[in-house]
């Protein structure tokens, strides 16, 4: 019993820990004063200031919309990518070991190689570089900076977070079970809906979390990819802190976490309606 | 079993589905109301694409002027006056409409043709203007800008802090201050401080000068406790640091919070910087800009900008309707007279003064 | 194996050419499957990065943008002892970030994966909330903590452990915990991919064969984790060598990273090519160190990340 006692105090602690900042940020949010170093009493006036703000409900459209896009064109290269990549080098090594065509094998894997490599390098340098290189490379190609540029850049980086967690997951995966369904004589098709997606799909999911969360806190490459007529939310509040922090971004934040929260409840509270039919 | 799966594989579909019905939804309620925005107007119409740094205006002269003109302002930000330039010039001088930033990169947007002449009889304000922030060096003949807030870096400090009576940049060396001093982070204007101790201008393209001036840098690092350019004055309020030196917006606000600060102008001379508005070579909707810079020009809302600003009042006609507390802050002293603007210089002393920069960084640790 | 399971010659060469048949198949379904990642990566991805390698060896332009003509400048700048030393420093600060995540963060992704299911959800939940909120803000509420007469301060003197106010920000240590409380997630969401996913019978297996608990968790938990451990350290590494806003905003500016001269030649220096430049020698040592990194832990047949 008390080795079960500890793990939870250690996550525990950490996980709190990780919460102060963002109490702070919501605490201060109510802060009368313009500057967040003083207290000088309690006041609702940043929310209204917030609620008046048409840009920033914009920029917050703005982000979501360019996220959800992101998410789901990286779900569709990551996802087939690191199975089509993990497909193709499970043959190679049986090609290998069973019949001796190895040569244009080997060569292909080569080549996947490469491109797996290719598609993570976004998450290997520095956004900056990536952010100046796609202004240049854009307008090399002659496509207008706005939601199109912002979406292709922030693809390439939620591209890595998918492609990755599916591969790493995929690589513990027990391969019998595609097998035993190839053989009994189910379609590709059909066994990757039915066997293989639902065994990688916890690792989907956490990647596009992940994808979803970097798109939208990127100010980065926004900044240089964005056009005059798109703003994202991360670029409107970077460039507001620039000019001081205002109690109205810490009110944003909290109206953020509050939405977020709101949405994780009732969907915990859905669920559980849901499993509750489920088993009467 | 399997049907539990398809079960959770339909949730998923459903949820997928319903995110993107939402966002379809909501894309379409943004395009709605810009249309309905767009109508309203009269002769004016459309979008006034309008790209400054955040914060340049308040919420109430925007919403005044789309209700005065029935133009959509679409405001977008930049960071640096550079990305503005490398924005610009993408666009080869269009998608904006109005442009705002500082002095010397207009100088450079002029130089590469990406500005339009201005009409002046389009402006009925333009009278109005404060001569003193015109005919800079970007624009001698005023014929491609208006100008939009000036300021001169000071210092400022907190004598409950500090025993130091700070009159000049040579005291910010003083070691009684170790620890305990704020910068703002452009290189220019930092490094401009030795430069102006050595009595030299700021946009000299000596290097050996500038070199010496990255030496007398360094003997200010154990001084230094944070280099920032963002509310680098919430470090003065809150007694995080002694004395800042800050651009003009901070030593406002900073002053606003806590009149107890001292300014000091230091004796060896005052930097200055005027920020400027300028349509770009092929704005799409001119007119629409013109209008605007109009609009700001009436003394009545010139006021309200400066005031939310707190740079200095570059429209004479407004600085009487100024309130009494900002008065002091914002109308350009009349005592104070020369300042050096910071000026594009050649590319090795541009170099040189990033790398002195980085090695006072680096010693500042 | 397969080959020695093939005692029957006619047995093995039928199981070949079924072998053949079904790989064909799949080879040409695969190709579709592999389609839009090669597309999308060789477009976006490897066209603007050769780009970036052009650049930095090309020198720039009077005022803006560069000149087509070569040289090797850029690089030779690099070697100033001012960048090198900076490279080191980031480094450093990447490699002890690195370390104090994965002290902090394995155990934690571990652990996680051990919860039951309900307990899993909620600190997934727990961990994916914060990301919601802007990490600008973030940071700032580290600062609401951490500044002079700040919540800590007034916590730390009201308790009456300290007399004056600590300094506690604008300093190396504010910057690590910048870094590592930015990246943790990272860590732990890799570990515990890994582990959620691993089979518990065979921890109980090598603890019934007479293994220590040390010992089973080193031979078999530890290896099978290690793909997980490796992804968390290359999500972790990589962007804590660029990540130079955390150095500005808690380190008060005074920490010079790779990042922030890479920025400061885009905006300020207007120095294009030599941005490049930097960039591909922190691409090029990244990569080196990921290699590095795969050859110590021997995973390379595990197929980690890169």
């Amino acid at each position: 019993m008390k080795t079960r006692k500890w793990p939870f105090i250690y996550v525990g602690v950490i996980t709190v820990i990780t919460y102060i900042p963002i109490i702070m940020t919501v605490i201060y949010s109510f802060n009368v004063s313009k500057l967040t170093s003083v207290w000088e009493g309690f006041s609702l006036k940043w929310y209204e200031e917030l609620f008046r703000d048409r840009d920033l409900k914009e920029a917050l459209m703005n982000s979501l919309i360019l996220a959800a896009l992101s998410c789901s064109c990286a779900v569709l290269i990551g996802t087939t990518g690191a199975l089509g990549m993990y497909r193709a080098k499970r043959q190679s090594v049986a090609g290998g070991r069973t019949a001796g065509t190895l040569g244009v094998k080997a060569g292909g894997g080569r080549l996947n190689d490469v491109i797996a490599y290719v598609a993570m390098l976004p998450i290997m340098i520095p956004e900056i570089i990536l952010g100046m290189v796609f202004l240049s490379i854009f307008s090399l190609m002659g496509l207008p900076f706005g939601m199109v540029t912002l979406v292709i850049a922030h693809t390439t980086f939620c591209v890595p977070y998918v492609y990755s967690m599916v591969k790493a997951r995929l690589v513990g995966l027990d391969k019998s079970l595609e097998e035993a369904a190839l053989d009994l004589g189910a379609s590709p098709v059909r066994v990757f809906f039915d066997i293989t997606l639902p065994q990688i799909m916890p690792a989907i999911l956490s990647g596009v979390m992940l994808a979803f969360a970097m798109s939208f806190d990127d100010v980065v490459i926004s900044i240089f990819v964005t056009g005059p007529k798109v703003n994202t939310l991360p670029v409107k509040i970077y460039t507001k802190l620039k000019t001081g922090v205002t109690p109205e971004i810490n009110a944003l934040a909290t109206v953020m976490l509050s939405i977020t929260v709101t949405l994780i409840l009732a969907s915990s509270v859905v669920g559980k309606i849901r499993v509750r039919n489920v088993y009467k | 079993m399997k049907q539990k799966r398809n079960q959770k594989m339909k949730r998923i579909t459903a949820f997928a589905m319903s995110l993107l019905l939402a966002v379809s939804l909501l894309g379409g309620c943004g395009k709605d109301s810009n249309k309905n925005n767009g109508n309203s107007g009269s002769k004016l119409s459309g979008e006034l694409n309008l790209f400054t740094w955040d914060g340049m205006f308040p919420q109430e002269i925007l919403d005044g002027f789309e209700a005065e003109t029935g133009v959509r302002i679409r405001y977008s930000n930049f960071d640096y006056d550079e990305d503005m330039l490398a924005k610009l010039e993408e666009a080869e001088g269009g998608d904006y409409d109005l442009i705002i930033a500082d002095d010397y990169i207009i100088e450079v947007a002029i130089q590469e043709g990406l500005v339009q002449k201005l009409d002046t009889s389009k402006l009925t304000n333009y009278g109005n203007l404060n001569p003193v922030f015109m005919s800079q060096f970007y624009d001698p003949n005023n014929e491609y800008t208006v100008p939009y807030g000036a300021g001169i870096p000071l210092l400022l400090y907190d004598p409950a802090l500090t025993d130091v009576e700070i009159t000049s940049y040579a005291d910010l060396w003083n070691p009684a201050l170790e620890d305990n001093i704020a910068l703002t982070a452009n290189y220019r204007v930092i490094n401009g401080i030795a430069l102006k101790i050595m009595g030299e201008s700021y946009n000299t393209q000596n290097l050996d000068t500038i070199r010496k001036a990255g030496e007398k840098m360094i003997e200010l690092a154990p001084n230094v406790r944070v280099i920032n350019d963002s509310n680098t004055q919430d470090l003065l309020i809150s007694g995080e640091v002694a004395a800042a030196f800050l651009y003009t917006s901070q030593v406002s606000a900073a002053l606003n919070a806590r009149p107890d600060l001292k300014v000091v102008y230091p004796k060896e001379g005052l930097g200055f910087g005027v920020m400027a508005a300028f349509i770009p070579s092929k704005a799409p909707n001119a007119e629409a800009a013109y209008a605007f810079l109009d609009y700001i020009n009436q003394p009545e809302h010139a006021a309200a900008c400066f005031e939310h600003l707190g740079y200095y009042c570059t429209n004479k006609a407004a600085e009487e309707l100024i309130s009494e507390e900002m008065q002091s802050l914002v109308v350009l002293p009349e005592e104070v007279t020369e300042g050096e603007c910071i000026q594009n210089i050649s590319q090795e002393a541009e170099d040189l003064h990033a790398k002195i920069w980085n090695q006072f960084k680096d010693a500042c640790d | 194996m397969m080959d020695e399971a093939c005692e029957n010659k006619a047995k093995c060469k039928e199981e070949k050419v079924k072998c053949c048949m079904r790989s064909r198949a799949k080879s040409r379904s695969n190709w579709m499957l592999l389609a839009p990642i090669y597309v999308f990566t060789i477009l976006f991805v490897g066209l603007p990065i050769l780009y970036m390698f052009l650049l930095s060896f090309l020198s720039r332009a009077k005022v803006w943008g560069v000149d087509f003509t070569f040289t090797l400048d850029n690089y030779k700048r690099i070697l100033e002892p001012m960048y090198i030393d900076m490279l080191r420093e980031s480094f450093q600060l990447a490699v002890l970030s690195t370390s104090i995540i994965t002290l902090l963060g394995y155990p934690y992704g571990y652990f996680m994966a051990r919860m039951n299911a309900v307990w899993k959800k909620r600190m997934m939940l727990l961990i994916m909330i914060p990301f919601w909120t802007s990490s600008l803000i973030r940071l700032y509420g580290w600062i609401i903590m951490f500044r002079s007469n700040g919540v800590l301060d007034k916590v730390l003197m009201g308790i009456g452990l300290t007399q004056k106010p600590l300094k506690l920000l604008y300093t190396y240590p504010a910057v690590v915990v910048g870094m590592v409380y930015a990246l943790l997630p990272f860590m732990i969401l890799s570990v515990y991919s890994s582990a959620e996913k691993m089979d518990w019978t065979l921890v109980e297996a090598s603890r019934d064969l007479g293994a220590s608990a040390f010992k089973a968790f080193w031979t078999v938990t530890f290896k099978l984790t290690l793909p997980g451990l490796l992804s968390g350290v290359v999500l972790t590494f990589i962007p804590s060598m660029g990540l130079f806003f955390i150095a500005d905003i808690l380190g008060g500016n005074k920490i010079v990273l790779v990042g922030s001269v890479i920025q400061e030649q885009l905006t300020k220096g207007r120095n294009l090519p030599f941005a490049a430049a930097l960039s591909a020698v922190l691409m090029v040592l990244t990569s080196l160190m990921i290699r590095l990194y795969r050859k110590v832990t021997r995973t390379t047949e595990l197929e980690g990340l890169v």
